[in-house]
């Protein structure tokens, strides 16, 4: 009676498929055969799966489905330069301007020419185009490539029927089939870069188009890297973006990773977070999503080696009828691992932020330590906020708790400040910098946390020094 | 702390002999044929002597329950329920509903002594065989209702005189019809879900009570369940109405014997109170929780809802859960009144291969109310114990408030705790505040305690006992001291 055979297809569940069936053989890769095989498995599993509804667990309070219209034509690379302004049209001055080694992928391909190929190699960095490398797909590839998003342990892996939304994941499996471009990343042993890498996703000029993107990276035994994801739309009609980034950190490595989306209002963007986390690393991530009308951020971690401490935190700021979902599937898998997860949203006019996050603690894996925390500020009558932290845990030497807060500024600290004159408005506007501070406070460089903390002043439409 | 083996043959031992209500009684009992059909719907019915309506809305909601499935979302598994195995009737013979005690079934009477019920009025107000419920105070009016029919209610008289109506819902049916269509169904609608559909279908016997405006109940009100019968599922369903400015306290508790197959218990409870009024229920639920291998015991599938549909009213839910091999319940409060206010305070223990999937839900519909969760989970052995809640402001609730803690203790490493609480703020000036914590009992506080000469077991005892204060302090002071008692069997031999 459940999935996995659906018989109904709406319309833009049918469309998706019929983009596959046009396009498959133009696609990245399409002459390798075990690329041909891992596209059409994923697609399958998509027409088995559908598009997610809230009638999936996992997606109760994000209806994909009948939120999104009609499939958009995938983007077609037109290679056309782009220059610094459109760059910082896009992203705004602070974030475009970090300085970092660039990397561009821009209408859904890989730009070598506004990349800094070379000089991360100098650094001892490899970087390579995804639809290069998937003509030639190295062995160690295989396996990211056919991951789905299954959930390994708890309750949900053993069972069977598709509504947990633990099983296979629609989304990753469309990843999966159509995705045209991207880059990958490597870190040799040791390897440590002197500025972040900093990658611009770039989409959407003139009508609307879909675009599909991996970014794949893999460090090495010791190495450290300070990567930045950046999302943004060069001023088109329409966008419907699902971006996967997959990550495996070798053992001991340390990597700071940051996810900044400011996409066009109609936006719909669906991310995919894929993080394996080998032992004693040092993972520290952290998203900032002001953009869109639907965002999804999906996160999954995976912890596969002992003494890994993984912190990550997100603010989300939305106004107007802004919809922004993050949801957190995070497996302890081994014992002595730590993991942190702070989210903050700020909620404005009829906007609807969204926090679930799962925590499985496996039977083996005593000793982990794990925190949550979801705060959302609501600051109009007409906001939302839905939140679902879980825990499943499975061993008992462990130490794991969770929180939730839902409210409004509170009127006493905004009598504080106007009572020592402050006007009304930079007194809100200072509560709420300071309630997104705490997550951004996370962010360990300086330069990231001054610039997004600049974006924060610019979205509450105040100056702040 | 990894269980050793001798840890796991205590837990094996204690399990079948700890569970002390484990006996059955012999007595001869009239069965409806086994299955589920219109037939026996109507042959429940005409047993009890039903009206056409009540028929009617039976019948209703069985052709309703036969378009639905099972739900599948809860943290339990289990082999499924053949429904057509089970009886869905079964009274002792001897019983036409008795006019007195003296012609209550004497076996009957001796299974309830038994247990720790007294039913004589003497007895419970010389408090002589009341030992087991701690100190029976005096003046607690008992519903006792065996398989699936009540055997007796005391202190018809007493609480007559108040005003306050205390039967068996069947003999509501009878006597006060009017009510019971008004309320039935209101608060938990035949279409709730699978069980609560096939309950009222298939409804056998519960509890009424009904407290008329501005009464205080002089007694605290209680049922008893107990299942006997084999294969047999027990559907009782409880109606409690607290007019303008009442108040009651009501306790119930439950157990069965000791079978090699499950049982099915699939009760509806169903709370209105009404401008001002208050209610209080209380449930020590220690039903057969199955064998050390994790073989018989109670499935039970509750519905519990209260509907704090007045201004200012107030519904509260006290549980503690030591029994059932699988527990699947939430009891909510529907806060539809302008300040109103509902509390859950709930211990759940699960020892053995006990599946708990249990929590509240908190809906907060009116301006000004408020809600408290305070959850304790405490897993032992193979069990898995789940938290699950729901706190929801809607749109026009302003000024809602909610405080949630839950938390959990893990004993040995084979057992699970979970946590699923899920929060929806609609409202910009609802405040919401949850917080879960997961923990073992620290060695610092067992060895504090066994430094002073405690023994192991007894250090954990007192440990949980200091872990659920909260909770327990919000039972009546009839369950206190037996549900402390209980809390210390549930664990015994669950060292790890």
């Amino acid at each position: 009676m459940d999935l996995p055979v659906q018989q109904f297809r709406s319309e833009i569940e049918q469309e998706l498929l019929d983009s596959f069936a046009a396009l498959h053989d133009a696609l990245p890769g399409a002459q390798n055969d075990r690329v041909a095989k891992l596209r059409s498995d994923a697609m399958e599993r998509y027409a088995s799966l559908g598009l997610p509804h809230r009638r999936i667990e996992a997606w109760k309070y994000t209806d994909l489905r009948a939120r999104l219209g009609e499939a958009y034509p995938m983007v077609r690379p037109s290679g056309r330069p782009i220059d610094q302004a459109e760059i910082e049209k896009g992203l705004g001055p602070r974030v475009a301007n970090l300085d970092s080694y660039r990397v561009v992928i821009a209408e859904g391909e890989f730009r070598s020419e506004l990349s800094d190929v070379q000089a991360l190699k100098e650094a001892g960095a490899e970087l390579r185009s995804l639809a290069e490398t998937l003509e030639h797909l190295p062995d160690d590839l295989g396996p990211l490539l056919a991951e789905t998003g299954e959930q390994r342990s708890g309750f949900e892996a053993a069972r069977p029927t598709g509504r947990s939304g633990a099983g296979p994941d629609p989304i990753i499996a469309l990843n999966m089939a159509l995705m045209t471009g991207g880059a990958v990343l490597r870190l040799g042993d040791g390897v440590s870069l002197d500025k972040p890498v900093h990658v611009i996703h770039l989409d959407g000029a003139g009508e609307p188009v879909s675009s599909v993107t991996r970014l794949i990276v893999v460090t090495g035994k010791g190495a450290s890297l300070d990567l930045i994801e950046s999302y943004a739309g060069l001023g088109g009609r329409g966008l419907q973006r699902n971006a996967l980034t997959q990550i495996v950190a070798g053992a001991d490595s340390h990597i700071e990773h940051t996810k900044i989306q400011r996409e066009e209002d109609e936006a719909v963007h669906l991310s995919n977070w894929l993080l394996t986390l080998h032992e004693n690393v040092r993972y520290n991530g952290f998203q900032y999503t002001n953009g869109g009308e639907l965002a999804r951020n999906d996160v999954r971690v995976l912890f596969e080696g002992e003494g890994t401490v993984m912190n990550f935190s997100a603010a989300s700021l939305l106004k107007s009828r802004q919809h922004a979902d993050t949801t957190m599937v995070i497996e302890h898998l081994v014992p002595h691992c730590t993991s942190r997860e702070l989210y903050k949203a700020v909620l404005d006019d009829e906007s609807r932020g969204v926090f679930q996050a799962k925590v499985i603690v496996a039977r083996d894996a005593q000793k982990t330590d794990g925190k949550q925390m979801g705060q959302a500020l609501l600051l109009s009558e007409g906001a939302e906020f839905d939140t679902k932290p879980e825990l499943e845990i499975f061993a008992d030497d462990v130490v794991c708790g969770h929180g939730a807060t839902s409210g409004q500024i509170d009127e006493d600290l905004l009598f504080y400040l106007e009572a020592r004159g402050i006007p009304e408005p930079q007194a809100r506007a200072l509560l709420v910098q300071a309630f997104v501070g705490e997550a951004l406070e996370q962010i360990d460089r300086e330069p990231l946390r001054d610039a997004l903390t600049g974006v924060t002043a610019d979205w509450l439409g105040v100056k702040l020094d | 702390m990894p269980a050793v083996e001798e840890t796991v043959e205590r837990v094996r031992e204690i399990d079948v002999d700890k569970y002390k209500y484990g006996f059955s009684t012999d007595i001869e009992s009239i069965k409806a044929p086994k299955g589920l059909s219109e037939d026996i719907v109507r042959f429940i019915s005409a047993k009890k002597g039903e009206p056409q309506w009540l028929l009617d809305w039976r019948l209703e909601a069985y052709r309703r329950w036969l378009t639905m499935s099972e739900p599948e979302w809860a943290n339990v598994h289990y082999p499924k329920i053949d429904f057509q195995e089970l009886y869905y009737y079964a009274a002792p013979k001897s019983m036409d509903k008795p006019k007195s005690l003296d012609e209550v079934d004497p076996e009957l009477l001796a299974t309830y002594e038994k247990l720790g019920i007294p039913l004589s009025e003497q007895k419970v107000l010389a408090g002589v065989e009341g030992a087991e419920l701690g100190t029976a105070r005096p003046g607690v009016a008992v519903d006792a209702v065996f398989d699936s029919v009540s055997v007796i209610t005391t202190f018809q008289k007493e609480l007559e005189k108040a005003g306050v109506i205390f039967c068996s819902i069947s003999e509501a049916v009878k006597t006060h019809p009017e009510l019971v269509k008004k309320y039935l169904g209101s608060v938990v609608p035949t279409s709730d879900n699978y069980y609560a559909t096939l309950n009222s279908a298939v409804f056998s016997d519960g509890s009424f009570v009904y407290i008329p405006e501005g009464v205080r109940c002089p007694m605290e009100l209680s049922t008893y369940f107990r299942i006997n019968e084999k294969q047999t599922g027990q559907f009782e369903r409880t109606l409690i109405i607290a007019d303008k400015g009442a108040y009651v306290s009501y306790l119930e508790g439950c157990t069965a014997p000791m079978r090699d197959e499950n049982q099915l218990h699939a009760a509806v409870v169903e709370l209105v109170a009404l401008d001002d009024a208050e209610i209080k229920y209380s449930t020590v639920q220690n039903w057969y929780p199955g064998n050390s291998e994790g073989q018989g015991g109670v499935y039970n599938f509750v519905t519990k809802r209260g509907d704090c549909r007045g201004k200012n009213s107030k519904i509260s839910w006290t549980q503690v859960e030591t029994g059932s091999a699988i527990t699947w319940k939430y009891p909510s409060c529907i806060l539809r009144g302008d300040g109103s206010r509902g509390e859950f305070y709930s211990v759940a223990i699960s020892n053995g291969y006990q599946q708990i999937d249990s929590g509240t839900k908190m809906i907060h519909l009116g301006k000004n109310t408020s809600s408290r969760i305070i959850s304790k989970g405490i897993s032992a052995g193979h069990s898995n114990n789940t938290y699950r809640g729901l706190v929801s402001a809607h749109r026009k609730a302003s000024n809602a408030r909610n405080f949630t803690a839950c938390d959990s203790l893990l004993i040995g490493d084979q057992c699970g705790a979970h946590t699923v609480p899920y929060l929806e703020a609609k409202n910009s000036t609802a405040v919401f505040e949850h917080e879960a914590t997961t923990s073992k009992i620290s060695d610092d506080q067992l060895f504090y305690c066994m430094q002073r000469g405690l023994s192991e077991e007894e250090a954990i005892a007192l440990i949980v006992n200091g872990f659920v204060r909260d909770v327990l302090q919000h039972l009546p002071m009839e369950f206190m001291a037996e549900t402390q008692r209980l809390i210390g069997i549930s664990l015994e031999g669950s060292v790890g």
